[in-house]
């Protein structure tokens, strides 16, 4: 029962990680917000709602992955292209939610409030396999797989590819990469373009493990990420994959305890835990958690 | 009809100011939601409870909302930037929380039996605040106020205690929140903690940005045309959060350095 419990945490925490590593290569390389990852997180969700009644689900997670890129890009172009001083940090900020309040309305008027089932005719996924004395269904591995290989993919392209190092120039200082003929433009694109996309997965996998996708996930299960993205320390990968994992066990454990009504509070709790005791994240440090202590 | 609108017009000016407060210090707060519950319910509990009169009630829910401003505020306010930002949308979610899980206080089922806030009540506290914030541009600590907002680090080597002075404005914006939680509160007669969400901290930031945040009348401009323009035109109403949200995006659009840039002596300087 508790390994069961465990596990249910590790997924969702895969989850939350996803959705927090597209706030936190966002925040490591702008140094700033978008609020409107969130609600693209949230419209993932519906965009598989629409793919899947007519395509198979491998062409269908493309089909959501690039259709997340492509809501990034125009989120780029919409709230932040606009706002690029150091000044512009709290307004880029402002604009993108704006940009998520637009969004939300549009998903009300197409999809209603209500949550809309999302259904994928496949018994083997509901099917499961017992290990240590708890069953695990195949959703559950997928959901976990999936992930994980795009969060491994994510990183070899930062570390060993031509985009990944210009991502990881531009995190250091905008101005050195573009004296080194950086395309500053070009590579702010690709960051937007994939940690959009791997929100759009995210809600393609919350909506699947829930049975149904919702419009209220932006707000609560988005913010969270963006708590947990600076529980692992801003823009740091690491971090956002070991705070995701630990916010999804700790709520799970609170389950299992019989604190289910508190268990909305935890990452923030946590969040500001890591603020008093260790102010720069758990993985803290480097140039943007300088920026942050007054 | 029109007095209802009236006064929920009072409340998102208040509400207003009590943002406005907070960021003319530099910060921005997405926790005046949870400031103004704490009004609420802490005022109604002593009015419905114990007897209390509402003007009493009110203060004593507007410190209660201060002092708790003050003990969460401390940690975020020595950090700059996305923290804070982020601390203030915590205190809102764990607010909720909270509220719907003390028994005393209704939890989910929410509050009721509060009487006696009118419009004439809303006015008084809207005049009040007013005059106080006008009062405030003309003291020393305006200037202080000026000074974190445009530089920390300068006003910190001026001598200027950055994270007190950001106290004060944090703990300042609680208490305008609270008195309007109160107003609110005594004036519908029943709260659920939902009343509360995040969307409408989102909401009233966005009315200030919308107004202007230069002075204290754009956040007046900015939350009485909000409240008010919807309640006239139908499609407004049915595309309010699309309606608002273009408009940020179209104000911000054609303001580019962002209205957030205050029009202050240096950037005059600068343009010239």
């Amino acid at each position: 029962m508790l390994a069961g419990q465990i596990l249910n945490g590790i997924v969702t925490g895969a989850m939350y990680a996803l959705v927090a590593i597209g706030f936190s290569l966002v925040i490591g390389t702008l140094d700033k917000l978008n609020f409107a990852h969130s609600e693209v997180f949230m419209v993932g969700g519906f965009i598989a709602v629409a793919s899947v009644s007519w395509l198979p689900w491998q062409l269908a997670l493309i089909v959501i992955f690039l259709a997340g890129g492509l809501l990034g890009l125009a989120t780029e172009f919409i709230a932040f292209r606009r706002f690029q001083t150091t000044e512009g940090k709290v307004t880029a900020a402002l604009a993108s939610m704006a940009l998520g309040l637009i969004i939300t309305d549009l998903v009300h008027k197409v999809w209603g409030t209500e949550p809309v089932p999302l259904k994928l005719d496949s018994p083997w996924l509901q099917t499961g396999q017992t290990f240590f004395g708890a069953t695990v269904l195949n959703l559950q591995l997928v959901i976990l797989a999936v992930a994980f290989v795009l969060m491994a993919l994510l990183h070899i392209l930062l570390q060993k590819t031509r985009m990944g190092r210009q991502i990881r120039a531009l995190a250091e200082s905008t101005v050195s990469a573009s004296l080194l003929g950086i395309h500053v433009r070009r590579v702010t694109q690709a960051v937007f373009f994939l940690s959009s996309a791997l929100a759009a997965v995210g809600g393609l996998l919350v909506a699947l493990r829930g049975g149904a996708a919702s419009s209220e996930i932006g707000l609560s299960f988005g913010l969270k990420s963006l708590a947990i993205m600076a529980i692992g320390g801003m823009g740091d990968l690491r971090g956002a994959l070991v705070g995701g994992l630990l916010i999804g066990v700790l709520e799970a454990l609170m389950f299992q305890m019989g604190l289910g009504r508190l268990v909305e509070m935890t990452a923030w709790v946590t969040l500001f835990a890591v603020l008093i005791f260790l102010p720069n994240g758990l993985f803290g440090g480097g140039i943007h958690a300088r920026e942050q202590r007054a | 009809m029109i007095g209802d609108q009236l006064f929920f017009t009072g409340i998102n000016v208040l509400l207003a100011w009590s943002v406005y407060l907070v960021l003319m210090t530099g910060s921005l707060s997405f926790a005046q939601g949870t400031f103004m519950a704490i009004g609420c319910y802490a005022a109604g509990v002593l009015t419905v409870n114990f007897g209390w009169p509402l003007l009493p009630a009110t203060l004593s829910g507007a410190l209660l909302s201060c002092v708790v401003a003050a003990v969460v505020g401390w940690p975020a306010l020595r950090l700059r930037g996305v923290y804070l930002i982020l601390v203030t949308i915590g205190i809102t979610f764990c607010g909720r929380v909270l509220l719907e899980n003390v028994e005393y206080i209704g939890g989910v089922a929410g509050f009721g039996g509060m009487v006696g806030a009118s419009l004439t009540s809303v006015f008084i506290a809207v005049g009040l605040v007013g005059a106080a914030l006008f009062w405030l541009s003309r003291t020393p600590l305006q200037r202080s106020f000026d000074a974190v907002r445009e530089d920390d680090r300068v006003a910190a080597s001026l001598g200027i205690n950055v994270p007190v002075v950001r106290l004060i404005g944090f703990c300042g914006g609680a208490f305008i929140a609270a008195v309007a939680g109160s107003l609110y509160g005594h004036y519908m007669s029943f709260v659920r903690p939902e009343s509360f969400d995040i969307l409408l901290s989102v909401y009233v930031v966005l009315y200030v940005v919308l107004g202007g945040v230069n002075n204290m009348w754009g956040a007046l401009l900015g939350a009485t045309v909000m409240t008010l323009l919807p309640e006239y035109f139908r499609v407004l109403a049915q595309w309010r959060p699309s309606v608002f949200g273009l408009a940020i995006l179209l104000m911000l659009l054609f303001k580019p350095q962002g209205l957030l840039s205050f029009r202050t002596l240096s950037s005059r300087w600068k343009k010239a």
